[in-house]
């Protein structure tokens, strides 16, 4: 029997409750802000519509990303936590992997899928997938990864022809589906840590930098 | 159909009524009254609603009950207790009593007291099973039916009368978490991201924010072992909300609300700065009011009158462009000095001669005094010095970078420590608190000390694991809200990365 929590807030605030691998709560924020508001009272509400106690869960799952980092970084804190606090394990899934296992979910394999999310300033993050194992989990045949959303279509067909482009968001539901599925076929990964795609914005100073205005010698 | 027990909203008031109404006819309590009862600090309201997705919203009362408990007092009262007709006698008014005897119990309560009229069998053999005796008989004390009361006692064990409370700080670049019983201290972790900024010469929000997560689990751990208590034995929550970096603030944010939801425990967000100042319990057993307090590091630079620590904190100022410890990072830079500033330009100035240049004290001019009397300014120092070495360069006359230095800092640490005295003459404030990392600097503690006893001001200057960012100093403040009987905040609280400093606690 499990009793498995799941969250993810790569783009909204996302919680749910599987039940054996069935879905039996989840509560969904669109909004991609407000997660610090909205993470305790998901958490609250998708226990109390599942009927369960914190110590009645077996295990928790996190969307690592990639996502925003602001928000991202709220569900992973939380699940840590969580996870530390019901002495429960914690398995991270990456969250694009989880919007692939929801496209094959509406339509099932086909020619190579690129599932693409919005990464800001131009730039998408993606991955592609050649449809499903026998265990359901989609096949991933690149890293996740950031770029020009044109250049990368182009370079993904240019490996695989014609190819299947999908976009989309991650719901805890699917993320809590993918790790029981990896639980099942022994692929659940325990690395929770948050997938930044890109390095922290910072300019390093100029050595020895002055400040204000020249003064003539 | 399942229920659930959770604490009262104001939002709750009128479900409420119609509930008290329904249930007490003749001697109902009126709006005002229930109203008041939720709002009264001493008090604990309960309500019992059906288990679903509007638990947490406005959903219609079944059930609901109150608890008045005075801190440091052993006795508490059963206020009152309603079940809506239909879902008696099917143990929910049991389960609202145990949650009120739980509640008596870790408010360090050892008797609770309650009133039943003497004609209510039902009730009175429910009180009985849970161990109440009948001591008392209140003769007509229900009107205007004129029935009598029963009074019942029973006694139970306080869990502790001294809250173990766990406070997260995670507002800049440090991860602080500390754990503290009442007023004492029983562990301060402290992960810095400090070496990750060096070469930035700054603080960077997102490597800040980065760090905090990856050291929020080592953190706690190493806290828990310091303190030598488990994760289960903790009473409440307290964390950081604001001010701070936004980023940075949400970490602490989301971990605590989770720890809070897991472990069934109150949660209390608190102000930083006031965390500040509220660490002194930990040293002194008490926060001397009123005082002023002098709040310096690479975020802040803020003074505060404090005459009530939970409930008059006032802002007299704050630095209107750079924070004292940015001033001492940059400046550090141009003397071609390491990352942070403030313990290098220590080291730097020691032999130097803090009068060889008389660098400028910002805002101290009468025109500005008038405006800006305990507002700071450093943006204008710091370009003073940098013209000042680039001047001496550039003519190519040798320099002692040991007086630039000494005279740098006389200048920062003049001017916050008169500010700060003024502020306690102006205010006729005995009391003079220090807090933030740069009150690690050798020269501004040593001023600090000889200005205090000229003008026979206490000063207290918290050792120095307590004046930087710490969680032992939120946790400090959150178990001094809980002693005073404040309410928990309410799960839906946000970080406010420029949360006032009057706001110590955000309930919603």
């Amino acid at each position: 029997m499990t009793n498995l929590l799941s969250i993810d807030t790569t783009n909204g605030t996302s919680v749910a409750v599987h039940h054996d691998g069935v879905l039996v709560a989840s509560v969904h924020h669109d909004s991609g802000m407000k997660h610090a508001e909205l993470i305790g009272s998901s958490i609250q509400q998708v226990l109390g519509e599942a009927n369960l106690k914190p110590k009645d869960l077996t295990a928790v799952a996190i969307g690592r990303g990639p996502g925003l980092f602001t928000g991202l970084r709220v569900g992973i804190a939380a699940a840590i936590i969580f996870a530390e606090a019901i002495e429960k394990p914690l398995y991270g899934v990456i969250s694009l992997d989880a919007i692939a296992l929801g496209v094959y979910q509406n339509e099932p394999a086909g020619l190579p899928l690129l599932v693409h999310t919005d990464a800001r300033r131009g730039e998408v993050n993606w991955r592609v997938y050649v449809g499903l194992d026998r265990y359901g989990i989609p096949k991933p045949v690149t890293e996740a990864a950031v770029g020009k959303f044109d250049a990368v279509v182009h370079q993904t067909q240019s490996i695989h022809g014609s190819i299947r482009v999908e976009t989309g968001g991650a719901t805890a539901a699917l993320v809590g589906q993918l790790a029981d599925l990896q639980l099942k076929s022994g692929t659940a990964s325990k690395d929770s840590s948050a997938l930044y795609l890109r390095a922290p914005d910072a300019a390093l100073p100029k050595p020895n930098q002055i400040f204000g205005k020249r003064v003539s010698s | 159909m399942s229920f659930v027990i959770r604490p009262a909203h104001r939002s709750d008031l009128a479900a409420i009524m119609a509930l008290e109404t329904d249930c007490f006819k003749n001697d109902a309590w009126s709006t005002e009254m229930v109203a008041g009862e939720l709002a009264a600090a001493n008090t604990r309201y309960f309500v019992l609603v059906e288990e679903g997705p509007e638990a947490t919203e406005s959903a219609p009362v079944l059930g609901y009950a109150g608890l008045s408990h005075y801190v440091g007092r052993e006795d508490a009262d059963v206020q009152t207790i309603a079940v809506k007709a239909e879902l008696r006698g099917k143990g929910q008014g049991r389960a609202l009593m145990q949650k009120l005897l739980e509640t008596a119990a870790r408010a360090g309560a050892s008797n609770v007291f309650l009133e039943v009229r003497a004609d209510n069998k039902t009730a009175q053999q429910l009180y009985s099973s849970l161990g109440f005796k009948h001591i008392d008989t209140r003769k007509h004390y229900y009107q205007p039916d004129d029935v009598d009361a029963w009074v019942m006692q029973l006694e139970i064990t306080p869990l502790s009368s001294e809250p173990l409370v766990l406070g997260i700080e995670s507002s800049c670049d440090e991860t602080g978490i500390g754990i503290v019983r009442g007023n004492t201290l029983l562990a301060n972790v402290i992960s810095s991201s400090m070496e990750l900024h060096a070469r930035f010469g700054g603080v960077v929000p997102e490597v800040a924010a980065r760090a905090h997560l990856e050291a929020l689990q080592p953190t706690l751990h190493k806290a828990l072992r310091e303190a030598q208590v488990a994760l289960e034995d903790i009473d409440a929550i307290a964390v950081t909300n604001g001010p701070g970096l936004a980023g940075a603030l949400m970490v602490g944010v989301g971990a605590a609300k989770a720890l809070a939801v897991a472990l069934d425990r109150p949660i209390y967000a608190v102000n930083h700065l006031v965390g500040h100042v509220g660490v002194d319990v930990l040293e002194r057993g008490e926060i001397k009011t009123p005082t002023i307090a002098l709040l310096v590091s690479g975020g802040h630079t803020s003074l505060l009158l404090v005459n009530d620590l939970l409930d008059d904190v006032q802002l007299l100022g704050e630095t209107i462009d750079d924070a004292a410890g940015e001033a001492f990072d940059k400046i550090a830079r141009i003397l071609g000095l390491k990352y942070p500033g403030g313990p290098e330009i220590d080291k730097a100035a020691a032999g130097g001669n803090p009068k060889a240049i008389r660098f400028p004290r910002g805002l101290t001019l009468p025109k500005d005094m008038q405006k800006h009397r305990y507002d700071f300014s450093f943006s204008g120092l710091k370009t003073a010095v940098a013209r000042w070495v680039e001047v001496a360069q550039d003519s190519g006359q040798e320099f002692s970078i040991a007086d630039v230095a000494a005279s740098f800092r006389e200048a920062v640490a003049d001017v916050l420590v008169s500010k700060a005295i003024n502020a306690c003459l102006d205010h006729n404030v005995k009391n003079l608190l220090l807090g933030g990392g740069v009150v690690a600097n050798a020269r501004l503690r040593e001023l600090a000390i000889e200005k205090c006893a000229q003008h026979n001001i206490e000063l207290r200057i918290p050792t120095l694991g307590l004046c930087t960012d710490n969680g032992a100093m939120i946790a400090a403040l959150g178990s001094q809200l809980i002693q005073a009987g404040r309410k928990p905040s309410q799960i839906t609280f946000g970080a406010d990365s420029t949360l006032s400093v009057t706001h110590v606690q955000t309930l919603e």
